[in-house]
């Protein structure tokens, strides 16, 4: 049984607002450090964006940028206008049309994470090459699952219970 | 000619809008689109049978498993050869002390796209066989609820990151183990395309 709509809506201002406090962190704080004979790297998620960029592989540096930098401040955005619109009548399919966006382009900034994982896998070579997860990745890992729990917790259906239409 | 309202069919309420509206029968090409959200309700699926769905959940089921059991690259560092396999991320996270960021990995890329597709085959057996077994309601909405966490496709694209990262430190081989993965994830994207939902809800109530 769903809960009611206050419930729902206090649920997701409060997964929006601690996705919104850890944020920060999730950019400041180094996700992975990468380690190579004579070269130490610690790498933020900008960071990364900016160290593929720098070598010219500006494909999957967009990529990273996208999934990890933009949908999940796209996220915090919507979901927060979304709940401060919540109750008036107005642009109704509008804003649906954002929680559709919401929640077909939510679950990719995993790519982050699942890219951590697989280089953690391979990256363990002592002296030759290490990589190693960083307390960064926990902030942006914590960003992301509240803006998934947060959507989850939204009924895009709470917009249209004053529409006129 | 227009789409023939389906007389018998109760009434439902879009997901969106809880506007309420009554199936049609669909003809190829055609989509039943909420008038007040403009959300998809339905769309023709005549051309695809449920036994195909079945057939293509039963592939995703087999790849997922060669997907799991194969490398799926090899990094070499002057010499020194490392590979693979999709838990060898989740050990790391572990070994490392981040057990929730590897449970978080092993639940995305592991445990939700098995149990999806697990469900997936047990909810369509009967319906394929017309028969009833118990379970069958809960299944459909545990399917609905673990669809957006199958996120294997997102995987693939973090590997290819990957290994262009990698290349910058040793020589990365593409192992059969990707190839596997790959087409997981093509076979579930399919299946999220064609997964006739409305129909599959209609045959579960009756089943019920």
């Amino acid at each position: 049984m769903k809960s009611p709509d206050h419930i729902r809506r206090g649920r997701a201002w409060a997964l929006i607002l601690t996705g919104a406090i850890l944020y920060a962190p999730a950019n400041l704080v180094p996700v992975m450090t990468m380690t190579i004979p004579g070269h130490h790297d610690k790498l933020t998620v900008w960071g990364g964006v900016v160290e593929l960029y720098e070598v010219g592989l500006w494909p999957a540096s967009v990529v990273v940028f996208l999934a990890s930098i933009c949908v999940p401040l796209f996220k915090l955005i919507s979901i927060g206008l979304l709940l401060i619109m919540d109750g008036s009548p107005h642009y109704c399919l509008e804003r649906t049309k954002v929680f559709r966006v919401i929640e077909t382009i939510g679950t990719w900034s995993m790519v982050d994470i699942f890219l951590l994982s697989v280089l953690v896998a391979v990256g363990q070579m002592k002296l030759l090459a290490s990589i190693e997860a960083q307390p960064g990745a926990i902030f942006f890992a914590g960003v992301l699952m509240c803006t998934i729990f947060a959507t989850h917790n939204y009924d895009v259906r709470m917009i249209w219970r004053n529409s006129t239409r | 000619m227009p789409s023939r309202l389906h007389d018998s069919a109760p009434w439902r309420t879009c997901p969106d809008c809880d506007a309420p509206y009554r199936r049609h029968l669909l003809r190829p090409r055609e989509k039943l689109v909420c008038r007040r959200c403009g959300v998809r309700l339905s769309s023709y699926q005549g051309g695809v049978s449920l036994q195909a769905i079945l057939a293509l959940a039963f592939t995703g089921l087999l790849l997922l498993l060669m997907a799991n059991t194969s490398p799926i690259m090899t990094f070499d560092v002057a010499g020194r050869i490392q590979s693979n396999l999709v838990i060898t991320g989740v050990q790391g996270l572990v070994q490392q002390g981040y057990g929730v960021l590897a449970l978080l990995v092993f639940f995305c890329s592991i445990l939700a796209p098995a149990l999806y597709l697990l469900l997936l085959i047990y909810a369509l057996v009967p319906l394929v066989l017309g028969m009833s077994w118990p379970g069958l309601g809960f299944s459909g909405r545990l399917i609905l609820f673990l669809a957006p966490w199958n996120l294997v496709p997102v995987f693939i694209v973090a590997c290819g990151i990957a290994v262009v990262r990698l290349e910058l430190m040793g020589r990365v081989v593409w192992q059969s183990g990707a190839l596997y993965a790959l087409l997981l994830s093509v076979c579930c994207l399919v299946l999220g395309r064609i997964f006739p939902r409305e129909r599959v809800e209609i045959l579960l109530e009756e089943a019920r």
